[in-house]
Order: structure tokens, then sequence, then C-alpha cells
């Protein structure tokens, strides 16, 4: 059998003889314990502070402005609200398991740590789903809509690519699966997200529900972590494993990847057909976009044709727009200098 | 004329738009050093005709910590006869798009004679390496005609 169709095995909590530093992310020897100071990719300790730093939790955003709005919205908006909502929040409720469920199997002890961090952030966000909700509609109503988005044929579609391969791995925890793992892990991330924001940053955009998209925004800034994460992790697995670093594997993620984003253009023609303001075609050329810098984000070549943000509004919150007084964690570099721009006299490419 | 692209990388797409840069500038100045930011040799930065920086950007619009000290570094000195150029990539998702770039162009512009800025999102394409020339031109002093 080859080395990337053997089963890893789940890995010992402690290998006292092997070096706290990882020899490799799978497959290498690691003593299990954890030493930031000596970890074998320094810069996975900046990126376990960013993800930190960025800790939220629902009860901090006050839903009285919303509920008073969501009287005002209609039956269509409110509609599209709940489908999304139960939606976005049945993909996260997949990711928590399944992060937790690869750190069995990564050899490197700084790796696990930052597995378990996503999968604690993606707890947050199915609990940030189940605030908004209950601050809008009954409990009988919940139950009703996490039963259609469970009964939904469209939902059901787009999610067998990703439940398909995070089954698989269940099953047979390969390298070869792990890497189909990760492909995956991008498209839930880093694709089938965004038809979701788009329509609660449409609503923020005319200034309505904005402690969801509040929400939402904190979302999206953990979810880009998550996915840059992912895509060093692809990149370093590739790398320290030639055999999974093959012309197959690389069709693979872009042959992968398209089919996401054909899903994610079928649901978002569907889920939001009735939603003034987005155009679709629009959003498809988005989708194209966003996909475009998943692949570059994995040292791939772009796929669809090279174009300019389409809609630059799906776009985190500054802090300044959240007004918020939480500062970095990291001691951040003060701004004393004025802004200058290209009417200063230099030039601005 | 002596010329240094001084950069930092974690990804790899700062590190390419860098070798473009170096590649394009390599062209017309022989005297052309290209080094990581952690390799500085900062008692030969003054004897620079000019410098571009190449800079990733952290979290929500941060400076990369290894790039602080030569951050310092300008601050400290002032060589406002340096001329200066800063490029860099990020990521448009996040707030302050290629914050880092502008951190740098705003006190850069105060302590050196700061002459373009280049920002690219995430991996170069073809259509950002096509403005690589036009940042190099812009960098090199304004040719002296007798």
């Amino acid at each position: 059998m080859s080395f990337t169709d053997t089963p890893l095995s789940r890995i010992k909590l402690l290998n006292p003889t092997y070096p706290n530093k990882a020899t490799g992310v799978i497959n290498g020897q690691n003593s299990g314990l954890l030493n930031w100071n000596d970890i074998a990719y320094p810069q996975m300790y900046d990126l376990y502070q960013t993800l930190l730093s960025n800790f939220w939790k629902a009860q901090e955003i006050n839903m009285q402005d919303d509920i008073k709005q969501w009287d005002y919205l209609t039956e269509t908006e409110k509609d599209v609200f709940l489908r999304i909502n139960t939606q976005l929040a049945s993909l996260d409720s997949l990711q928590t398991p399944t992060m937790t469920q690869v750190m069995d199997y990564v050899t490197d002890s700084s790796f696990k740590a930052i597995f378990a961090v996503i999968s604690q952030q993606e707890a947050v966000h199915n609990e940030s789903y189940s605030y908004i909700l209950s601050s809008l509609v009954p409990l009988a109503e919940q139950n009703k809509r996490f039963d259609q988005a469970k009964e939904d044929p469209v939902v059901q579609k787009r999610n067998q690519l990703i439940l398909d391969h995070y089954e698989a791995f269940r099953e047979e925890p390969t390298p070869q699966k792990l890497y189909e793992l990760a492909i995956n892990s991008i498209n839930l991330e880093g694709i089938y997200f965004y038809a979701g924001f788009a329509f609660f940053y449409h609503l923020a955009r005319q200034q309505k529900m904005l402690k969801t998209s509040t929400m939402i925004s904190y979302i999206q800034r953990d979810e880009m972590q998550h996915a840059y994460f992912i895509s060093q992790f692809i990149r370093i697995l590739l790398t320290e494993n030639p055999e999974l670093n093959t012309d197959e594997n690389i069709q693979y993620a872009y042959d992968t990847i398209d089919r996401a984003v054909q899903l994610e253009k079928e649901w978002a023609n569907y889920i939001l057909e009735d939603i003034e303001g987005i155009d679709l075609e629009e959003f498809h050329h988005y989708v194209e976009y966003l996909a475009n810098k998943r692949f570059r984000q994995i040292g791939l070549d772009n796929y669809y044709p090279e174009r300019d943000n389409p809609m630059a509004w799906i776009h985190v919150f500054s802090d300044e727009m959240m007004n918020e007084t939480k500062s970095d964690f990291f001691e951040q570099k003060s701004r004393t200098y004025t802004k200058v721009s290209s009417s200063n006299g230099f030039d601005e490419l | 004329m002596k010329a240094c692209i001084i950069y930092s990388s974690v990804t790899g797409n700062t590190y390419q738009l860098a070798q473009e840069v170096y590649d394009t500038l390599s062209a017309s100045i022989e005297d052309l050093d290209y080094v990581h930011v952690d390799e500085i040799d900062y008692d030969q930065l003054l004897n620079y005709d000019f410098i571009a920086i190449g800079t990733y950007t952290w979290g929500s619009g941060d400076l990369p910590m290894e790039m602080e000290p030569l951050f310092d570094w300008f601050e400290e000195q002032s060589p406002k006869h340096l001329r200066t150029a800063v490029f860099g990539t990020g990521d448009s998702f996040y707030p302050n798009f290629c914050g880092a770039v502008d951190l740098f162009r705003d006190m850069l512009y105060v302590k050196t004679t700061l002459t373009v800025t280049l920002k690219v999102e995430l991996m170069p394409q073809s259509h950002d390496i096509k403005k690589v020339p036009t940042f190099c031109d812009r960098l090199m002093p304004e040719p002296v005609y007798s």
C-alpha cells in the first residue's frame, strides 16, 4: 500500500522519547509537549495569537436594535434571513467535530493547538446563530427552520460534497483523505459562507439588522483566518510529503473548488433570487474572484478570469465602524503620522 | 548608484513581488542589494541612494513584527535625502488593505523622500506585474541631463 493510502495512526498523547519540536505535520515525531518557543513553523505562533485576539462572544452584542427592526423586514427578507441563518449554522456544526478529529492525526502539537482554537471558534459561531434566532423567533419556528435546512435539496446537494470527504476521512484517515478534507474545508470556510455573508452585508448596506451583521463580520474575520491557516496547512502538507504533491492532487484542488463554486452559484440563484439589489451575475463573478483568491492562497494559479473584486462591500467591518474599544492583543504601532496620499507628490500604484 | 530591496514574506506572496522588483531593477542598477529584513546591516543603510521596502500585512492592518526594527530605524535616522518606495501584498477582505504599506507610507513621507507605493492582493497576478516597471521607474532618481 502506498504511503498516501496508508491510514495514519491515532497519536499517543505523550511520546517522551520524541522531540518537542515536531519532525512533521503528519507521520512525524513529536513528544506531544508543546513549547511555543520551539516549534517547526514559528509563524504558527503568530497565527495562534491572531486567532486568540479575534476572540468574541455573541452575548457581547445587544440585539435590541435588530429585534425592533425585524418587524419592518419584508416577508421575503425574513424568510431568507432565517433560511440562511440555519444553513450557515449547519455548516459550522460540521466544522467543530471535524477539526477536533483532525487533531488526533496531526503530529505537530502547535498545529493541534490551532485546530483546537478553530474548533472552539466554530462552536462560538454556531452559538451566535442560535442567539440571533432566539432573539427574533420562538422555538417552534426555530425548529421548523432547522428541519427546513436539513430537508432542503439544494442545501443537501451542496453539503454532500463536504460531507462525503469528511466522512471518508473518518472512515479511513489516510494522508490522501486528509488532503482532500483540507481542500473541502477551504470550500466550506472559504467559499460556502459567502452567499450568506452577501445577504447580511446587503441588509447592513441598507442600515438593517446591523447587530446581526456585526456578528457576521466577526464570523467572517474568523473564517478568513481559518481558511488562511488551512491553506498554509495544505502547502506544508504537500511540501513535507512530496508523494501527495502530484499532478492528480493539484487537479483535484481545481476540480473540487470549481465544484464548490458551481454549487455556491446554484445556491445563490436559489436563495437570493428575490432579494432586490443583489445582482446574481455579479455574485457569480464574485464567487469566481473569491475562488481565485483561494487558489493563490494555496500556491496555485487563477482558475477563472482575472478580475477585481466586483462586490467590495462584502467586507469585514473595521474597528472604527464597529466603534470597538477593545484594543488589539499585540502592541500596535501607534499611528502618529498624518495619512498621506498621492496628492502629496508620490505615486500610489 | 547604490540601491537595496528589503523584504519580509510569510506566505511567499510578498517574496514573489520582491523578486519581480529585483528582476526589473537589476536591469538598470548594477549595485543592487536584495535582503530579507532580518539580515539588514543597519550600518550600511545610509550608503544607499534608494531603498525599496516590501512588506506583508498582519491581522487587520498591522506591521509584521520583524518589520518593526526597520520602521524604528527610519524614524530615528530621518534620512530625508534617501529615496524610498514601499510595496506589499494583502487581503482586501480585511479592513485596512495592505495596512503595513500605509503605515510605512505615512512615516516614510515624513522621514524620507517617498516616491511610490504599490499594493497587491495576495499572490501577484499579471495586471499587478505590469505595474512593477512603473514602480521601479518612479523610484529611480530623475535622470540629470547635462
